[in-house]
């Protein structure tokens, strides 16, 4: 039995439940108080997560933190299709560490650039922006040269866990004041990420109509 | 203004997607019907001005995320309003629409309204493109940065770059045909898109290779057009 103690607005936890959602998996749901009841600094949850963060996985009593952990651990287990986690091809595992170490930047900038702008947080504001920027920068860049070459997807010749990983902060990026007009080959990508079957949404984000 | 703009290649509107583009300040939604119409449109919804970006595309009509109202492709033409089924929307209740063409390779946006659009620009020869770029410098910057040189490749010849117009530039050799013809989108009164369309072919294998080249090359117009623009201004850059 799979258990996800889970922050409805969290950008982290979405990862997960998109990937849950995605395999078709069935599991429980363990909602966690962020703000202003503080749960994840409960004894209780410190116990599970000593760094105080949603999300963690329990998985039948194996215990998980870090959300690209818990992609790679559900990607792997037996029986999963191969494609999201590429464990038997060299060259896309690679590029799968790479884009999730780029889900990290992101989400790093981007959720330090949405708690200053919905929960009125401190940071520079003008600084976290320009960052952002480059960062989608780039990924828009590879975004278009994977079309160019026939593929759409960030790691592989399928979806992977990297594009679980980075989609929920690009998607984000709005409610942080980082305007996504400039980039429109990740708004295709985004587009793709919509219409995979089991696809769920969150807060903020919006389904796509179905493909043809 | 009465002039036709190239805002995005064909192949990068695909059907069900809708695009989000601004041109000289205008938000634009813009989306190809399954039958194969372009459309570019206000992007604002007539009902309450919820972004049309947000909608999502249905084939031969564009639905709207808020309450659903659906507007019908070419027209704009509200067809249904959800909470009033039985109810035939009356003829004011649509999109403010642009006029909009795909040709050599790209979509066209003329934003005049009420006047008969111009005849549109047409770029001969167009064999493939690069990867549009997006500049936080005003047009004239990035025109000039253009004129003064196009390093196609870093370390070999900089092609020289003549002018057509203030919107269309074409590089080349002086001696032979045009390379590549830029094709300048003022998105704003201080950003700007470059599209690039190739003139020559290669094959299969070199294409990637060289659209690696000139986006890198239209990397570097970008940064001295954004650094030129921050200097003008005595300055920060614009957001
Ligand atoms: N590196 C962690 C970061 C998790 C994280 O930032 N969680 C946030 C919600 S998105 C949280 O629990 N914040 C509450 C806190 O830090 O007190 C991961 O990827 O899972
Ligand atoms: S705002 Fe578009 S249908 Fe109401």
């Amino acid at each position: 039995m799979i258990r996800l103690y889970d922050h409805e607005l969290s950008g982290n936890c979405y990862k997960v439940r998109l990937l849950l959602s995605l395999l078709g998996e069935q599991y429980e749901r363990v909602p966690v108080d962020l703000h202003p009841i503080r749960e994840n600094r409960t004894a209780w949850f410190l116990a599970l997560n000593p760094h105080g963060q949603v999300p963690v996985l329990d998985d039948s009593g194996f215990v998980l933190c870090e959300s690209n952990a818990i992609l790679v651990y559900l990607a792997s287990r037996p029986g999963v299709p191969d494609q999201w986690y590429p464990r038997n091809d060299v060259q896309a595992l690679g590029r799968t560490a790479r884009w999730l170490e780029f889900a990290t930047r992101l989400s790093g900038i981007i959720s330090a650039a949405r708690n200053h702008d919905l929960m009125q947080e401190q940071a520079d504001i003008g600084a976290l922006r320009s960052k952002a920027r480059s960062l989608l920068r780039v990924l828009d860049e590879h975004l278009w040269f994977t079309e160019q070459a026939g593929r759409g997807w960030l790691a592989g010749e399928a979806p992977g866990v990297a594009d679980v990983a980075c989609f929920p902060w690009v998607m984000l990026s709005g409610e942080g004041g980082i305007d996504r007009l400039p980039w429109p080959a990740i708004a295709r990508w985004t587009d793709r990420v919509k219409r995979l079957p089991g696809f769920v949404p969150m807060s903020g984000v919006f389904p796509a109509s179905p493909g043809l | 203004m009465n002039r036709w703009f190239a805002v995005a290649r064909g192949t990068e509107v695909p059907r069900r997607h809708v695009g989000h583009y601004l041109l000289l300040g205008q938000e634009l939604a813009v989306w190809r019907s399954d039958s194969g119409a372009i459309n570019a449109w206000e992007n604002r919804c007539p009902h309450r001005g919820v972004r049309l970006t947000l909608g999502s595309c249905e084939g031969e009509e564009l639905r709207c995320r808020y309450h659903a109202w659906r507007f019908a492709s070419v027209s704009g033409q509200c067809t249904l309003i959800p909470a009033h089924p039985g109810q035939k929307p009356a003829s004011t209740v649509r999109v403010r629409v642009f006029a909009a063409v795909e040709h050599d390779g790209f979509i066209w946006v003329n934003l005049a309204q009420g006047e008969s659009p111009t005849a549109p620009t047409r770029v001969a020869h167009v064999l493939d493109s690069t990867r549009s770029i997006f500049v936080d410098a005003p047009l004239y910057a990035v025109r000039e940065t253009l004129l003064d040189g196009y390093p196609v490749d870093s370390t070999a010849s900089r092609l020289a770059v003549w002018s057509k117009d203030a919107y269309c530039l074409s590089a080349g050799n002086p001696d032979h045909a045009a390379l590549v013809t830029f094709l300048l989108q003022p998105v704003t009164d201080f950003q700007t898109v470059i599209h690039g369309a190739l003139h020559t072919t290669v094959e299969e294998t070199a294409r990637l290779a060289r659209l690696r080249r000139h986006n890198a090359a239209m990397g570097t117009v970008r940064d001295e057009a954004e650094r030129r623009a921050a200097a003008a201004t005595g300055g920060g850059a614009t957001a």
